[in-house]
């Protein structure tokens, strides 16, 4: 007999029929796209083809273009990492109470702001004439603005995805239990043995979600790289956006988002591969 | 030791919200100076504001950035209540993989979900409307609400229901007396949390906006690839206090479970 | 205030039955006391009686309406869970006027009734406080108090002093039977605490892996187990195995596998050779220092091999070759002289204490 209410399945209706509709069929009609010479739009005649996809694998120019999409998510995970996981573990550990909570919100706050206006603050500081060449300028050192430059990319990546991190590897260290910590130190072990081999484990699930959270967008990024790029940047988020808006080959675009979505899941499978395999070695 | 290292954290903290808070606290400042390629030294002025409230392009993107974000926000959480709901209380097989289900959406790069609603809706002969831009955002924005709620009805008591049922209460009775009540900080959080998803996306509003209806997002990046208007200063600035202390209020409030109240 | 019937009940957990095909009829008013180990469906069957749970096959009969098919909440019972589950988002008034409110009582009456139950468990003055804001024991106080406002026709407690520290369960255990005895409202109680069970309640079910092993007022299980399982349970038992060798006007003597004849009174008929058990508790076991003469009755000899002193008793563990470890049990003070460990002692008990079990195998 049912006691609860609200649990009947057809609640599940609303959320999970949206998401089908709007979500997994246009997947699905964007995949079936991939593989045709064109958008079918009336009475047009379209082939079924592999020419979307030997495209990329014909031009040197798409694989240069995924290599740089990946490589770009590469630093910007790493720099996250290397300085998110330092910030997430101060954040946890040595401050406390009414401090920690103020600084905590502190971080997420731009979190919450739009990313285009976090964005645009960049382009001022990096600018010719900026802000950076304006202070240097008063040294009577020449710096020319380094916008429209791939550094200038990452450093706006970073700062832009550097809460994600953050908060995730905070969740996961925040779990903690005190009392393992002081476990491993009355063991002997001294405090870099101790993160080594009890923290840095214990916080890996939340290192793998930032990783996932940081990597899979930066992958498809293409505001980063155009607005701050300049010119030369291309990325193969810029490359499909292309497709899309101007080149209008849509059909060629199709089979490059299957293929970034490709690489992009073959990433995550592998690194939830790995953490598997370190959790069973355990 | 421990002291050093203590202290070297807090300066790393320090630091590191330098990184963060720098570049918006000068565009910030800028928005008062007087000079139009944000030149220092600061000139203070607030003729850009006053430019801000003569252009109507920039103030309508905005008002359309927060019409679509309240919008969207309500119905995707109404959407995500009910579901919610479902996956807390009941038990069967399908779970985990509804469960799964809800990662593609919140993993994918948007671009890629934002040009596959685009393709679809061509192909349909479906042209761009504030209806499908309407559609993607919820689309987006249902996982997260979904997670949201989820978390906080998993940290409810699952007893207090049996114990309103042993008092006499019917389940419809039941569930406005208890489990709405106790459910409402989950559901207010996942109201703030789409409504800042909704709010910041610019790849679902840039494909599929159609002409004519513009978001903030977009003018911003339409202002910087054509040439800066210092007004954009002015808008961000403002959008950024509210912004800030909408969250640092909500904040506040509502624990997200990321922290154990 | 009602009777309660179980007739022929059942359920199960997959394969398991946590259920037995139980059967039990709680009279009016009693206070009725659900006792085993876990697992061994108590809890179980407290919540087939409440209704959470729907039982594959049986009949439940409250006052004279069955109903095993009828919804928890039309039911016309309280619980009181083990964890309270007290509304948080509710002040104390509103918890308790919760069912109240349910029924469809005007708020001015259910007022008055939560008042009136307030002052029934001592806990005035605390209305307006949340949940949160209360200690283990007054939360407990108003789960019960939530529980028996609405004047229900059954109590079910399910282990509800369990979170309490020893002290304060003891003092709700007597406010728990006296509040009971002042409403005379039938009371389902569940607990592991054998302790707990014969100090509340007027009768009491030892269950046992979803089967009832007995039925009885607490001391009279105490005194006259029906099985080893329920002497076990219910405190120490020194039991003896052995066959019957003799048969003397209304008791029955068997000799143990070490050759000792141990002598029970009884008015079951035996046959020789039957293989039996004979258990007597520890404080009808009287200990004397040195050995006395072998093969009488009912008489062992050992040595002390622990003394555990806990205030107003002891407890003597001797060990005695060829069985497990006797445990005596006397009062502090009761005997002259120290008793010290490894002394040699001699047990001997009187055949009207000694009791006759079924030689269970031990599984």
């Amino acid at each position: 007999m049912s006691m609860r209410f609200g649990g009947r399945w057809w609640g599940l209706i609303p959320a999970y029929g949206w998401l089908i509709l709007f979500c997994f069929v246009p997947l699905a009609v964007m995949f079936v796209f991939s593989f045709l010479s064109a958008v079918p739009l009336g009475a047009r005649e379209v082939s079924f083809t592999f020419n979307n996809y030997a495209t990329f694998f014909q031009s040197s120019l798409y694989s240069q273009l995924t290599l740089i999409s990946l490589t770009m998510a590469f630093q910007t995970t790493f720099w996250c990492l290397l300085f998110g996981y330092p910030l997430a573990w101060a954040l946890s550990k040595a401050v406390r109470g009414r401090t920690q909570g103020v600084l905590f919100l502190l971080i997420v706050v731009p979190f919450w702001s739009n990313s285009l206006i976090r964005l645009y603050s960049w382009v001022i500081v990096l600018q010719n004439g900026g802000v950076i060449s304006q202070f240097f300028k008063l040294f009577g050192i020449s710096v020319p603005g380094i916008l429209f430059t791939y550094p200038a990319i990452i450093i706006a990546l970073v700062h832009a995805y550097l809460p994600y991190m953050v908060l995730t590897i905070y969740v996961s260290l925040d779990r903690i239990d005190d009392s393992l910590i002081e476990a491993s130190r009355s063991l002997g072990a001294r405090a870099w043995r101790t993160f080594r081999r009890v923290i840095l484990p214990l916080s890996m699930p939340g290192v793998v979600s930032g990783v996932i959270l940081v990597f899979v967008p930066v992958v498809g990024a293409f505001v980063e790289p155009r607005l701050l790029g300049g010119r030369q940047s291309q990325t193969l988020g810029t490359i499909i956006e292309n497709q899309f808006v101007n080149s209008f080959n849509w059909t060629l675009g199709s089979a490059l988002s299957f293929l970034m979505l490709f690489v992009v899941l073959l990433l995550v499978i592998l690194s939830a591969g790995i953490s598997r395999l370190r959790s069973r070695a355990q | 030791m421990k002291h050093l290292l203590r202290n070297t954290a807090r300066v790393y903290i320090v630091l590191a919200l330098g990184f963060i808070y720098v570049p918006l606290l000068i565009m910030m400042l800028n928005a008062f100076n007087q000079s139009r390629i944000n030149q220092f030294p600061l000139v203070f002025d607030l003729v850009w504001f006053q430019k801000l409230a003569q252009n109507q392009r920039l103030i309508r993107a905005t008002v359309n950035s927060l019409s679509i974000a309240a919008f969207t926000s309500v119905l995707a959480t109404i959407c995500a209540t009910f579901a919610a709901l479902v996956l807390a209380r009941q038990q069967f097989r399908g779970k985990a993989f509804l469960q799964a289900l809800l990662l593609p959406p919140m993993t994918i790069p948007w671009i890629i979900l934002a040009v596959a609603l685009l393709l679809t809706f061509f192909w349909l002969g479906i042209s761009r409307s504030i209806v499908t831009l309407l559609l993607g955002h919820v689309t987006v924005q249902i996982p997260f609400a979904i997670i949201v709620i989820s978390a906080r009805l998993a940290a409810t008591d699952r007893t207090l229901e049996d114990a309103a049922a042993s008092l006499g209460s019917r389940p419809a009775r039941t569930f406005r007396t208890i489990t709405l009540p106790l459910m409402l900080p989950g559901v207010l959080a996942a109201l703030i949390f789409t409504f800042a998803v909704s709010f910041d996306n610019f790849p679902i509003s840039y494909f599929l906006a159609p002409a004519g209806v513009s978001t903030l997002p977009v003018e911003i990046y339409t202002a910087i690839r054509t040439g800066f208007t210092p007004e954009v200063n002015a808008i961000s600035t403002l959008v950024f206090i509210v912004s800030a202390a909408c969250a640092l209020v909500g904040g506040r409030e509502i624990s997200f479970g990321v922290r154990s109240a | 205030m009602s009777k309660v019937t179980i007739e022929g009940m059942s359920y199960h957990y997959g394969a398991l039955a946590a259920v037995d095909d139980i059967a039990l009829t709680i009279k009016d008013g009693e206070f009725f006391a659900l006792l085993g180990p876990s697992g061994s469906g108590k809890t179980t069957l407290l919540r087939l009686i409440a209704g959470f749970l729907t039982p594959e096959c049986g009949r439940l009969i409250i006052g004279d309406k069955e109903m095993q098919h009828v919804p928890v909440y039309a039911r016309d019972i309280g619980f009181v869970f083990q964890n309270y589950a007290l509304f948080p988002h509710l002040t104390v008034e509103q918890n308790i006027a919760f069912g109240l409110e349910s029924r469809g009582m005007p708020r001015s009456e259910a007022r008055k009734r939560v008042a009136d139950v307030l002052a029934l468990v001592q806990l005035i003055g605390l209305e307006r406080r949340r949940p949160a804001q209360l200690s283990g024991g007054q939360q407990q106080r108003v789960a019960l108090a939530r529980a028996i406002v609405t004047e229900p026709r059954v109590l079910l407690l399910d282990e509800p002093l369990g979170a309490l520290d020893r002290k304060l369960r003891a003092e709700m255990q007597i406010e728990l039977r006296q509040l009971q005895k002042r409403l005379g409202t039938t009371t389902i109680f569940v607990t592991h605490d054998q302790e707990e069970a014969m100090t509340l309640a007027d009768r009491m079910a030892v269950l046992r892996a979803g089967k009832i092993a007995q039925i009885d007022a607490p001391m009279h299980a105490y005194e006259y187990p029906q099985s080893r399982f329920v002497a076990d349970f219910l405190g120490v038992a020194n039991t003896f195995t052995g066959t019957v060798s003799a048969l003397e006007n209304g008791c029955v003597v068997l000799t143990t596998a070490a050759g000792d004849p141990i002598s029970a009174c009884s008015d079951q008929s035996f046959t020789i050779g039957q293989a039996l058990a004979i258990m007597v508790r520890p404080e009808r076991v009287i200990l004397q220092k040195g050995s006395d003469a072998r093969e009488r009755v009912n008489t062992l000899n050992g040595y002390v091999s622990y003394i555990s002193r806990t205030g107003a008793s002891l407890l003597i563990h001797v060990t005695v070759e060829g069985y497990p470890p006797l445990t005596i049990f006397e009062q502090n003070g009761q005997r002259d002289g120290e008793l010290h460990e490894g002394e040699n002692v001699a047990l001997t008990w009187l055949p009207e204490h000694a009791r006759v079990l079924p030689a269970e195998s031990e599984t």
